[in-house]
C-alpha cells in the first residue's frame, strides 16, 4: 500500500479545519456589534417563548400578553409593576356604579390605529365582544358581560352579578382593542365563524406603540415602532426583537451583549453576574402549591384530614425557598403577597416535624404512600417543578411519608390534575388579572377545587364566605372577607400554599425602564435608554 | 466458522485498543455491581451546599438539590449499562429471531417481517421513541421498550442476510434430505453460524443503545427522578452552564462507556472471518 | 441520532435484479423505469403506514390535545373545550378522523397545528429548510473529512495513522451528541466568544427573502453579504457538532470499503500493470469504495433530518427536530403526523436517490 502518496491529504484536511474556525470567527465577531448601540436602536429580548398566536381575541399565553401589549390598547391599564390602581388606557376615564354591576367607560380622544383611522366605540363594542363570541382562552374574562355603545366616546359593560374586579381585568392585553374594519376586511367578526386570526398573525390591528412586523411561535417575533400612536409616553426602539432562547442561554446572551434583556434566569442563573448588567429580582405573582386530594376514590391518604395536616406540618418551607433564590417568598395563602387580600407573612406555615409525625400517627395509616404528580418540563419563573418535587419527595421522607414522583409532559399531567385524578400534585396559580377574586377557584366545587377531589359541599360556610366576597364592594371590608376565607383553606383545605418563586430580569446597562408587571410580564414599549 | 471465530479472538482481545475498552467496561461493571461501597455519598441525600463546585467531600461537585455528582454519577451506571445490556439482549433475541425466520422460510413470512422493518426504519427514531415514552409515560423501562422497537430491525436484517446466505449452503441442505425439522436445522446447523457475527454486531450496539437511552432520559422521557441517570444529569446541567461539573462527568461517563463497548466491538470485528464479513456486506459497519 | 437505523437499511434485497415479467412493453424494456415506479408505490404505501401508525399511536396517549392547548382556566370551561374539539375534528370517531385526514392529504393539506395555528405545511415550510441547511452542511463536512479519513486509514493499514483515526472515529461515533453540543456551545460561544449565539441568523438581521429557505443561500442570492456571514456563523458550530458523529461512521466505512476494493484483482492488474499510484486510486479505487460511502452518507443524512433534535434543543435551532419536540410533548396530532410524514418521505427518497445514483456510478449494479 505504501506506493499511493497520501501526504498531501492531511494538509488539506486542517486546511477544512481552520478555514471552518475561521469562518466561524469572523461571523461570531460579526454578529455581536451593532445590535444596541448606534443609532438604529434594536432592542433584542430573549424569553423561552409560551406563544400561540397574536391574535388578542385567542391569545392568552405570557408571550402572547408580551406582544399583544405592545400591539394594543386596552381600555384601562396599569402603570409599571403597580396592579393595585387601574389607570387610563384608551379610555379615559370611567366610573363604576354603587352595585357594581355598570362599568361606563369614556373614550380618550384623539387615539389612532396604526393605519390612522381613529378609535371609535364601534372599534371597543367589537373587539370586546369578538373576544366573547370566539369562546377561545381568554373569553372567561368577560362572563356575563353584556357590551353597549353608548355613544360615540362611550362604552358600558353591564355585568350579570356584581363584577367589582372588572376595572382589574380590563387591562389585559387579551382585550386589547382592535381595528374592526380592519379585522373586519379579512375574515374577522364578532362571531364564532371568525377567520381574522392568519391576518393578525401577520399584522397588527392596534392603536398600540408597535406594529407587527414578522411573527413566528417557534422563533421570533418583531415588533417596529408605530408612527401614529399618540398615547402617553413615546416608544424608544425603532424595532424589537423578542426571541425565543432558553433560560441558560438566555444568560450567556446577554452576556456577551447579544441580546440586552433576558426574562427567565432563575437566581441560580444571575447569581454573580456583572459586567454592567442590571438584574432586578422580585417575587413573582405565581403561587406554586401543592394539592392533596379529597376525593378518597382517589386516595384515601390524602382524603385524610390529618395526613393534610402532616403534610403541611412537615414541609420545610424555608428549605424549598433556597431553590427559589433570593426575592422569592412563601405567601400566607393561595393569593400572592403583592395582592389586596393577602394574608400577612406572620401567617404562613412553618415546618413543625413533631408535629407532622403527630399528626401523621393520628390519621391512623400505617405506611402512607401517595404518588405526586406534576408536570415535569414546566418551569414557573425559570424554577423547574422537577426539583421542587425532589425536594419535596426528600422532605416529607424525613417525616415518614414516602412520596413517589411521577412526572409527565404537561399535556399528560394538565389532563390528570383537570379531571382531579392526581393524588397529590405540585402547580402553580398565575394570575388572571390582579384581584383576589380570580382566587376563588380554589373554594370547594370550583375550578382548582375541583382539581382537588373537594367537591361542592365539602365546606359550605367557605362556599358562602366566597360568594359573598365575590360581589362585595370596598377594598377594606374585601380585603377581610378574602383574608378570611384564606385562613379557613389553610386548615382545613387541600391546598398548601408553597412558593412565589424569584421573578429575575436581567438587563444591559443601557436598558431603563425594567418592570415586572404580574399580568404581562413586561412593557417592552416602555423600556427605554440611555 | 464458530471455531474459526474462537481461535481469533485472543488475537483480536491483544489488541491495544481492545484491551483498553476490556479495561474499562470491565471497571464500569465494577462500578455497576459495587456502585454503595464506591459512592462516598447517598446519591438521593440532598444533605450538602447546592451547586459546590469540585473540591474536597465532593470531588464532582454538586448539584441543584446538594447532591454529590460523583456519588450520582456511580450510581447512574446501574441504570444506563444493564438497561444498555437488556435491551441489546432483547434486540438481539427478538431480531434475530424474525430475521431467522424472514431468511429461512422466504416468502410471505420474509416480506411481512421486511416490510415491517421498512416501515420502521422509515420511522423518524428519535420521533417513534418520544410518542411511545409519552403514550406509556415517562421512565427507563418504557424508553427501553422505545427504543427496542426501533432496535430491533437492524439485527432482524443482518440475521436475514446471514441465513440467507446459509440456507442453500451443503451442510445445512444435507441436514434437510436427513429429515431434520425446519426448526432442528435452523438451531443445529444455522444459528451456531449466525451468532458470532450477531454477538459482534451486539457489543457494537451497547454503545448506540447507551446514547439513545440517554438521550431519551435528556429529553425527559426516560429515567424517573430522582433516579441518578446520566442523560438526565446532563439535562439538569444544561441548565446551569456555569456550573459545568454537573453536565461534564456524567458526560464523560457516557462517552467511556460507549467508547469502551466500542473498541471492544470494533477488535472482535476484525477478528470475524473476513467471507463471513463480506455475506453481511458493510452491515456491521453502517451499525456501528 | 439513528443513523444506525438508517444505515442498516442500505443492504439486503434492494437491488434485485429487475424481474423481466411479461409486463408492459416500455416497463419491461427499461428496467429503470419499472425499478422507480416499484420503489416510488412501495414508498408510497410506507408513507401511508408511516401516517397510520403515527395516528395511531398518538391517540393512545393518555393526554387531550384540548388540555394541551387551551389555559388552565380555558379547560375547566365545558363550552371552550368542545368548540376547540369541534374547531380541530377530534370530535368525531378516530376512523372518521383518519379518513379525513387521508383525504385533505390528498389535497396537499396537512391540517393545522394546534399550538402554532397555522397550517402544518407552513409551519413545516419553515422548520424543514432549517434542518435541511444544518444536516446539509454537516454532510457535506463529513464527507470531505470522512472520506479522507478513510482513504488514509485504508492506505496506512494498521499503522499508527489507522490506529489513531480508529480512535478518532470511534470517538467521534461514542460522544453523545447533546452533550457535545453543550460543550462545544459553552466553549466556543461563552467561554472563547468566537462563535455566534443561538438561532440561525443574528437578531439585527431580517431573514433573507425566501426562496429556498435555506438562509445561506437565500442571502447569498440576494447579495445580503452580511447576512449570509452572519446565518454561515450560525450554521458552523452545530454543524460541526453533528458532524462528529458522521465523520466516524464515514471514516470507518470508506476505510473498509478502500480496503476491500483494494484486494481486488483488477486494482491489483492496474498496480502490476505500473500505472502511478494516483492514478490508481482516484481511477479505480475511490470509484468503485465510494459507490457504498455514497450509500451510508445519503442515509445518514435522512438520519440526521430527524436526529438533529438534541442539538436543536441546544443551540435554539428552529428546525424539525425542535418542531417535533414540540409537536410530540403537546400532542399536536397534525404537526406529529406532518413531522411523521416528511422524514418517512424524505427517507424513502434519499433510499431512492441512492439507488438510482448506485446504477449510474457502478455500471456492474446497471449489468446484472
Amino acid at each position: 500500500m505504501s506506493r499511493f502518496s497520501t501526504g498531501s491529504y492531511p494538509a488539506a484536511l486542517s486546511l477544512v479545519a481552520v478555514a471552518a474556525l475561521a469562518l466561524t470567527a469572523c461571523s461570531g465577531a460579526g454578529s455581536t456589534t451593532g445590535s444596541s448601540s448606534g443609532g438604529g436602536k434594536t432592542l433584542v429580548v430573549d424569553t423561552s417563548f409560551n406563544l400561540k398566536t397574536a391574535d388578542p381575541g385567542r391569545e392568552f399565553e405570557p408571550t402572547g400578553q408580551i406582544v399583544d401589549k405592545a400591539l394594543y390598547e386596552t381600555l384601562l391599564t396599569f402603570e409599571g409593576n403597580d396592579v393595585t390602581k387601574p389607570i387610563p388606557g384608551l379610555a379615559s376615564s370611567y366610573e363604576q356604579s354603587a352595585d357594581g354591576r355598570t362599568l361606563t367607560l369614556h373614550l380618550r380622544a384623539g387615539a389612532k390605529f396604526s393605519d390612522g383611522s381613529a378609535v371609535t366605540a364601534d372599534d371597543v363594542v367589537f373587539s370586546l365582544n369578538r373576544v366573547i363570541a370566539l369562546k377561545g382562552n381568554p373569553s372567561f374574562l368577560l362572563d356575563g358581560v353584556t357590551v353597549t355603545k353608548t355613544d360615540a366616546s362611550t362604552v358600558t359593560l353591564v355585568s350579570a352579578k356584581s363584577n367589582p374586579a372588572l376595572p382589574f381585568i380590563l387591562p389585559n392585553p387579551a382585550l386589547g382593542i382592535v381595528n374592526a374594519k380592519t379585522v373586519q376586511a379579512h375574515g374577522g367578526s364578532a362571531t364564532a365563524s371568525d377567520a381574522a386570526e392568519k391576518y393578525l398573525n401577520s399584522a397588527s390591528a392596534g392603536s398600540g406603540p408597535y406594529t407587527l412586523s414578522s411573527f413566528n411561535t417557534n422563533t421570533q417575533v418583531v415588533l417596529t415602532k408605530n408612527p401614529k400612536y399618540n398615547g402617553a409616553a413615546k416608544p424608544t426602539y425603532d424595532k424589537i426583537v423578542i426571541r425565543n432562547v432558553q433560560a441558560p442561554t438566555q444568560k450567556l446572551n446577554v452576556q456577551r451583549g447579544d441580546s440586552q434583556v433576558a426574562l427567565d434566569l432563575t437566581s441560580d442563573q444571575v447569581k454573580g453576574l456583572g459586567g454592567g448588567l442590571k438584574v432586578s429580582s422580585g417575587a413573582s405573582s405565581d403561587v406554586i402549591f401543592l394539592l392533596l386530594n379529597q376525593d378518597t376514590k382517589v386516595s384515601s391518604v390524602t382524603a385524610n384530614a390529618k395526613f393534610v395536616e402532616a403534610v403541611r406540618k412537615g414541609i420545610d418551607y424555608k428549605g424549598l425557598l433556597t431553590l427559589g433564590g433570593a426575592g422569592s417568598v412563601q405567601p400566607a395563602g393561595v393569593i400572592p403577597s403583592n395582592f389586596l387580600g393577602a394574608l400577612p407573612a406572620s401567617q404562613a406555615a412553618g415546618r413543625d416535624l413533631a408535629g407532622a409525625k403527630a399528626a401523621l400517627k393520628a390519621s391512623g395509616i400505617a405506611k402512607p404512600s401517595v404518588t405526586l404528580g406534576y408536570p415535569s418540563d414546566l418551569t414557573v419563573d425559570g424554577l423547574s417543578l422537577q426539583t421542587l418535587a425532589e425536594r419535596i419527595q426528600a422532605q416529607l421522607k424525613e417525616v415518614g411519608i414516602d412520596v413517589t414522583l411521577a412526572p409527565a409532559p404537561t399535556t399528560t399531567e394538565l389532563d390528570n390534575y383537570r379531571n382531579g385524578k392526581e393524588q397529590a400534585g405540585l402547580w402553580y396559580w398565575g394570575p388572571d388579572y390582579p384581584d383576589p377574586s380570580d382566587y376563588l377557584v380554589f373554594l370547594p366545587g370550583n375550578l382548582v377545587g375541583l382539581r382537588a377531589g373537594w367537591k361542592a359541599g365539602a365546606d359550605n360556610e367557605l362556599t358562602a364566605l366566597g360568594e359573598k366576597a365575590a360581589t362585595t364592594i370596598g377594598d377594606d371590608t374585601r380585603k377581610t372577607q378574602y383574608e378570611e376565607i384564606q385562613t379557613r383553606l389553610n386548615a382545613g383545605g387541600p391546598f398548601i400554599p408553597l412558593m412565589q418563586p424569584s421573578r429575575n430580569t436581567v438587563s444591559a446597562a443601557s436598558v431603563t425602564g425594567i418592570a415586572y408587571n404580574p399580568v404581562w410580564t413586561i412593557d417592552v414599549a416602555a423600556l427605554g435608554s440611555k | 466458522m464458530r471455531l474459526n471465530l474462537l481461535r481469533r479472538l485472543p488475537r483480536a482481545w491483544r489488541r491495544p485498543l481492545a484491551v483498553c475498552g476490556g479495561l474499562v467496561a470491565a471497571g464500569w461493571l465494577v462500578v455497576v455491581l459495587a456502585a454503595p461501597l464506591l459512592a462516598p455519598h447517598d446519591p438521593l441525600a440532598q444533605d450538602l451546599p447546592r451547586l459546590a463546585s469540585p473540591g474536597a467531600g465532593h470531588w464532582f461537585g454538586t448539584d441543584e438539590l446538594g447532591r454529590d455528582v460523583l456519588s450520582r454519577v456511580l450510581y447512574g451506571a446501574r441504570m444506563s449499562i444493564p438497561l444498555a445490556l437488556l435491551l441489546v439482549t432483547l434486540s438481539l433475541l427478538i431480531g434475530g429471531l424474525l430475521g431467522a425466520c424472514a431468511g429461512f422460510f422466504g416468502r410471505w413470512v420474509d416480506e411481512t417481517v421486511m416490510r415491517v422493518a421498512d416501515l420502521v426504519f422509515a420511522f423518524p427514531t428519535v420521533i417513534l421513541a418520544m410518542v411511545v415514552a409519552a403514550a406509556l409515560g415517562a421512565s427507563l423501562e418504557n424508553a427501553v421498550l422505545a427504543v427496542l422497537v426501533v432496535a430491533w430491525p437492524s439485527y432482524a436484517r443482518v440475521t436475514r442476510g446471514l441465513v440467507m446466505g446459509l440456507r442453500n449452503r451443503e451442510f445445512v441442505l444435507s441436514g434437510r434430505l436427513l429429515g431434520f425439522s425446519a426448526w432442528h436445522s435452523l438451531r443445529v446447523d444455522v444459528l451456531p453460524n449466525v451468532l458470532g457475527p450477531l454477538l459482534v454486531l451486539a457489543t457494537l450496539d451497547i454503545g448506540t443503545a447507551t446514547l439513545l437511552l440517554s438521550g431519551l432520559s435528556f429529553l425527559g422521557l426516560g429515567a424517573k427522578p430522582p433516579t441518578a441517570e446520566w442523560g438526565a444529569m446532563v439535562a439538569s446541567g444544561t441548565q446551569q452552564f456555569d456550573m459545568w461539573w454537573m453536565g461534564v462527568f456524567p458526560g464523560l461517563a457516557i462517552l467511556t462507556v460507549v467508547l469502551a463497548f466500542n473498541f471492544l466491538g470494533d477488535a472482535l470485528r476484525d477478528a470475524l472471518d473476513p467471507s463471513t464479513a463480506r455475506t453481511i456486506g458493510a452491515e456491521k459497519e453502517r451499525v456501528a | 441520532m439513528s443513523p444506525r437505523s438508517a444505515a442498516s437499511e442500505a443492504t439486503g434485497g434492494r437491488l434485485r435484479p429487475p424481474a423481466r415479467g411479461p409486463r408492459a412493453g416500455l416497463l419491461r424494456r427499461h428496467p429503470l423505469a419499472r425499478f422507480l415506479l416499484r420503489r416510488t408505490l412501495t414508498a408510497a404505501l410506507l408513507a401511508l403506514g408511516v401516517t397510520l401508525v403515527t395516528f395511531v399511536l398518538t391517540n393512545l396517549v393518555p393526554g387531550d390535545p384540548a388540555a394541551a392547548n387551551l389555559g388552565q382556566r380555558a379547560i375547566g370551561d365545558p363550552a371552550i373545550v368542545a368548540q376547540f374539539r369541534h374547531q380541530h375534528g377530534l370530535d368525531k370517531p378516530l376512523p372518521v378522523q383518519y379518513a379525513t385526514y387521508l383525504g385533505n392529504l390528498f389535497h396537499g393539506d396537512l391540517g393545522e397545528s394546534q399550538q402554532s395555528h397555522q397550517p402544518v405545511l407552513t409551519d413545516l415550510g419553515t422548520a424543514v429548510p432549517a434542518t435541511l441547511e444544518l444536516a446539509g452542511a454537516a454532510i457535506v463536512v463529513s464527507l470531505v473529512v470522512g472520506v479522507a479519513f478513510g482513504v488514509v486509514a485504508a492506505l496506512r493499514r494498521d499503522r499508527f495513522t489507522d490506529q489513531l483515526l480508529r480512535v478518532v472515529s470511534l470517538l467521534g461515533v461514542s460522544v453523545p451528541t447533546f452533550w457535545l453540543a453543550l460543550l462545544a456551545f459553552y466553549l466556543f460561544f461563552y467561554k472563547f466568544g468566537i462563535a455566534p449565539g443561538s438561532g440561525r441568523i443574528a437578531p439585527e438581521f431580517a431573514p433573507p427573502p425566501d426562496v429556498t429557505g435555506l438562509y445561506t443561500v437565500d442571502a447569498a442570492l440576494a447579495g445580503q453579504w452580511p447576512v449570509f456571514w452572519s446565518a454561515v456563523g450560525h450554521l458552523m458550530l452545530p454543524a460541526l457538532v453533528l458532524t462528529a458523529y458522521t465523520v466516524g461512521l464515514l471514516t470507518r466505512f470508506t476505510r473498509s470499503a478502500v480496503l476491500e476494493v483494494l484486494g481486488q484483482d483488477y486494482v491489483r492488474a492496474a498496480r502490476a500493470k505500473g500505472l502511478p499510484g494516483r492514478t490508481v486510486l482516484f481511477h479505480y479505487v475511490l470509484r468503485a469504495a465510494l459507490v457504498p460511502v455514497i450509500t451510508v452518507a445519503g442515509l445518514a443524512f435522512g438520519a440526521l433530518l430527524s436526529g438533529t433534535v438534541l442539538v436543536e434543543s441546544i443551540f435554539a435551532w428552529p428546525g424539525l427536530g425542535a418542531y417535533a419536540y414540540r409537536s410530540a410533548t403537546t400532542l399536536d396530532l397534525p404537526a406529529v403526523m406532518g413531522v411523521g410524514l416528511v422524514v418517512g418521505i424524505v427517507y424513502l427518497t434519499v433510499n431512492l436517490a441512492v439507488d438510482v445514483l448506485y446504477g449510474l456510478i457502478d455500471p456492474r449494479v446497471r449489468v446484472q
